[in-house]
């Protein structure tokens, strides 16, 4: 169609100033993560930092980091919600894996779907959180699972199945089934024949999948927000909370925390921008 | 998703081994199961105490749910007769849905149609562009909130184009205050309809563009007329899935407003978790859950219905 055409230098203009709106955000919360606290609150605002520094990175670790500017900084850590959020990113992430591998194989080589299955996948998204968050911590209060990492991964593994299984599926797909068959021939059994030619066959699709899959859970806050208590945290819930506790003045120890919650999903983002398409869709756009 | 009454590969090249459609069946049951379970126990069941908890007038101050008053359809009556707040809630999200995701659409469809223009450097800048979609959304709620501060910079750029009388409290008024969740929602989704409808576009053949063109079509012609209708499975896969994160939009809102000033800015979700967790009116947020589901159920149905076939095909 029109492609190949050159960009007219008022087009150029255009792109260049959405650029700039949409790096801007990225680029202010990065800059008040790295400046000291004159520099947070200040009228005119301050663009980039005066002296930039790392305190408030520090201070995520060691509360006490803000002292040297005569602030006596947050009232706790953010540790436990770094190591809780990984935790319960990673592990309910490799577990979506494998069930939605084994879910994706089933219905890619052995399932007639019907008419009503893409709304019943689609369902599983649609579920307003807040509506099965209530059973769960009714549910989870009789099991004891409440304030409990366990339970939080139990959900995101749900959660996350149907994007797993289906982008998954979506791989299998492309797979001609004949690979598995001559496999099978050579005297595999069909179990054999998926674990061996099958997966190993879609291994990048697997990856992206995995990382999309970690992109979700790392973001997740609200099922956190009200299945944690004391013993349960992760990064949403602490920016949510230095925000509320300190009515928000900390700017810069938010915007660090905030910044180190990003990191990881621009990384992983990045690396699987070709396949990001297909996972936000279930699978329905290839590439 | 390949058919197997009407696979060709199938047909004309047998499976090695002679696998009836119950071995096949099986096989399927048990790679699935786990998934099923899973589904079942931790989305399904919950759902089904929820929506037993919403015919009851229980709250957690008052014993064993089990011991509740069975209260009929009291609840879903009062919250569609006489709860303003929630009303106001629904047609509020349906707004930011229309409102949103129309802005998305448009400023993502030109996007993409600049992205089909040759330029250097293209590969980095289709990173760029799609940044903010990779975000987390708490993350993006707070950075937006920090924008939007009367001393911010989104106030010190409006004061400097504007003069100083446009530099507002953009948290204390619910217009403003509406418009800031509008453009937070925008910054971080619109990614998604660029990319999305890139790869449409990419996708688009070339042979009835060609036509059209010979036919002495003219460019505007022919993306309106040929390339856009073509687009259409894409468009509607995206609104879909757009629609439903609206209807389920929390973490932005809980970020930037709360849901103020007043309640000006509250979305479903969040009303919803208001009731459940701040007012522990847990079986009238059930009902108010259940009304949403419903909801957004019939109107996804309804989107999906003009692509289902195509989906099922697994086209892209």
């Amino acid at each position: 169609m029109m492609q190949n055409r050159p960009l007219t230098p008022l087009l150029a203009l255009v792109l260049a100033a959405a650029l700039a709106v949409t790096l801007f955000p990225v680029f202010w919360v990065v800059m008040t993560s790295l400046k000291p606290p004159t520099d947070w609150n200040a009228a005119p605002a301050i663009w980039v930092p005066s002296e930039p520094t790392l305190a408030n990175f520090r201070t995520l670790f060691d509360p006490s980091a803000l002292e040297a500017y005569g602030l006596s900084g947050v009232s706790q850590p953010a540790t436990p919600a770094i190591l809780g959020s990984l935790l319960a990113a990673v592990l309910a992430t490799l577990l979506s894996i494998a069930i939605g591998l084994a879910s994706a194989i089933g219905l890619s080589r052995y399932a007639k779907l019907s008419k009503w299955t893409p709304l019943v996948i689609l369902s599983g998204r649609m579920f307003p959180p807040a509506a099965i968050a209530v059973p769960f911590v009714i549910m989870f209060s009789a099991v004891n699972l409440i304030d409990s990492y366990a339970g939080l991964i139990a959900i995101y593994v749900a959660v996350t199945l149907p994007f797993s299984t289906w982008m998954l599926k979506s791989f299998v797909d492309d797979l001609p089934r004949e690979i598995e068959q001559a496999a099978m021939l050579d005297g595999r059994s069909r179990l054999m024949a998926h674990l061996l030619v099958t997966i190993p066959l879609i291994k990048g699709g697997v990856f992206a999948t995995t990382m999309f899959i970690f992109i979700l859970n790392w973001s997740e806050f609200m099922f956190a927000l009200v299945l944690s208590y004391t013993s349960v945290t992760t990064i949403p819930v602490q920016l949510a909370k230095y925000v509320t506790a300190t009515a928000g003045t900390l700017y810069g120890v938010q915007a660090a925390l905030a910044v180190l919650a990003m990191l990881p999903l621009i990384l992983a983002g990045y690396a699987i921008q070709g396949h990001l398409a297909r996972g936000m869709t279930f699978g329905a756009v290839k590439r | 998703m390949t058919d197997f009454t009407h696979d060709p590969a199938a047909l004309a090249d047998p499976p090695p081994r002679p696998a009836g459609r119950r071995q096949r069946t099986s096989a399927m049951r048990w790679l699935v199961l786990p998934g099923q379970i899973i589904s079942l126990v931790v989305l399904v069941l919950p759902l089904l105490v929820a929506l037993y908890m919403s015919f009851t007038d229980w709250s957690p101050t008052r014993g064993s749910l089990w011991d509740a008053r069975f209260a009929g359809l009291f609840n879903y009556e009062e919250l569609l007769v006489y709860d303003t707040r929630f009303v106001e809630a629904v047609i509020r999200t349906l707004f930011l849905a229309v409102t949103c995701l129309s802005l998305e659409f448009a400023l993502g469809l030109g996007l993409a149609v600049l992205f089909l223009r040759e330029f250097k450097g293209k590969s980095v800048l289709f990173s760029a562009f799609l940044t903010p979609m990779m975000i987390l959304p708490v993350v993006v709620g707070y950075t937006f909130w920090m924008l939007f501060q009367s001393n911010g910079p989104v106030n010190q750029i409006l004061g400097l184009f504007l003069g100083p009388e446009a530099m507002p409290e953009w948290f204390r008024s619910a217009p403003l205050a509406m418009i800031a969740v509008i453009v937070t929602e925008v910054w971080h989704w619109t990614p998604l309809f660029f990319l999305i409808l890139l790869s449409g576009l990419n996708a688009v053949p070339e042979n009835p563009v060609r036509a059209a063109m010979i036919l002495g079509a003219s460019p505007r012609q022919i993306f309106f007329r040929v390339v856009l209708p073509m687009l259409k499975p894409v468009i509607i896969v995206a609104f879909v899935i757009r629609a439903m994160e609206i209807a389920k939009l929390f973490d932005e809102v809980f970020m930037l407003t709360r849901g103020g000033p007043g309640s000006s800015t509250e979305t479903v979700s969040l009303y919803i978790y208001k009731l459940a967790f701040n007012d522990f009116q847990l079986a009238y947020g059930a009902a108010a859950a259940f009304l949403v589901l419903v909801g957004t159920l019939a109107i996804i149905n309804l989107m999906l219905l003009p692509v289902r076939d195509q989906l099922l095909k697994g086209q892209g």
